[in-house]
């Protein structure tokens, strides 16, 4: 892969995971801390799964379609004590395990979050991503990332954005998987005046 | 009497946080839709004075959701909540009818301003 196109892919992971980690601050009353700044790795999808933390280990993922102009797909992956903190932060309840309501709430943030990433790339194209109704799964990240990627288009590498807060004292952390098709990431790079990407 | 609202969104979590806010600013929740379908039953059944709606949802959409109670009654007052904030999909909701657009994530005055307004 060029540099450039390195370059491009990562810019756009960092303004979408910019207003996306807006979004969450906002649904957490401002409560929230950015730790780091997002950090944006291309990796090939076999290693993808252990860079978000092992094939074994179990989190919690919020996956959509994408659809309109660009097509693709999109998810979040939370570690399942993130994902605990984020319900005890939403909710305000301390449950022993994902309930109905702690579920519903991951899934909405999980919308929110990626729907704030597309619309950020939408105003900047002026292309239409529209998501889907989410999907969640909360099982082993190997288990997670078959789902995730159940129909994508996967030629070879994937954008990983790793992302870490802090909110009450709790630690946060996240990872953002965005997976346009190829021909529509051409098309992202030409309404942003890069051609041949 | 207190003004009657219907809402729309297919997350038990958003339905609930909405609902917080709007009994805690004097309206009155009369039903909770989980989908488009639901809202147009809903909508048919309660005649509610105002309905908010989401966008993305399982069974049928917000857009044809609209569209739909649109048509059963053009005086209906429908104020869009989603987070689906492009603006393609701003003008097509508001051309189907829909009186407000509210861009998840919303703080509460925004959502009371709008029920104000719309509702008056």
């Amino acid at each position: 892969m060029n540099e450039v196109r390195l370059d491009f892919l990562k810019e756009l992971a960092n303004i979408g995971t910019g207003h996306a980690t807006t979004a969450l601050s906002q649904m957490l009353g401002g409560r929230l801390f950015q730790l780091v700044v997002p950090d944006a790795q291309m990796l090939p999808f076999r290693e993808a799964a252990d860079y978000m933390g092992g094939l074994e280990h179990t989190v919690v993922g919020i996956f959509v379609v994408i659809s309109g102009d660009v097509a693709g797909h999109m998810a979040c992956v939370y570690p399942l004590n993130s994902a605990y903190a984020l319900i005890r932060l939403l909710t305000g309840e301390e449950t022993p395990e994902i309930d109905e309501l702690g579920r519903s709430a991951l899934q909405e943030l999980g919308n929110i979050m990626v729907t704030s990433f597309l619309n950020a790339l939408s105003k900047m194209t002026d292309l239409l991503l529209a998501p889907s109704v989410p999907g969640l799964a909360v099982d082993m990240a190997g288990a997670v990332w078959e789902s995730i990627l159940a129909g994508a288009e996967v030629a070879g590498e994937v954008t990983v954005i790793r992302t870490r807060f802090s909110a009450e004292g709790e630690a946060i952390e996240g990872h953002i998987i965005f997976l346009p098709n190829e021909e529509d990431f051409g098309k992202i790079a030409r309404r942003c005046g890069l051609e041949g990407l | 009497m207190a003004k009657t609202v219907l809402i729309t969104d297919d997350t038990a979590f958003m339905r609930m946080t909405l609902k917080n806010v709007i009994e805690k600013n004097g309206y009155k929740v009369v039903g909770e839709a989980a989908d488009g379908e639901e809202a147009i039953t809903l909508y048919r059944e309660l005649k509610p004075d105002l309905v908010t709606m989401d966008i993305t949802m399982p069974k049928m959409d917000g857009i044809t959701a609209i569209k739909e109670i649109m048509k059963f009654d053009p005086t209906a007052k429908i104020i869009v909540c989603s987070a689906m904030g492009q603006k393609p999909m701003v003008i097509e909701a508001l051309s189907a009818g829909a009186k407000d657009f509210l861009v998840k994530p919303f703080d509460a005055e925004r959502v009371v301003e709008s029920l104000r307004k719309i509702g008056s």
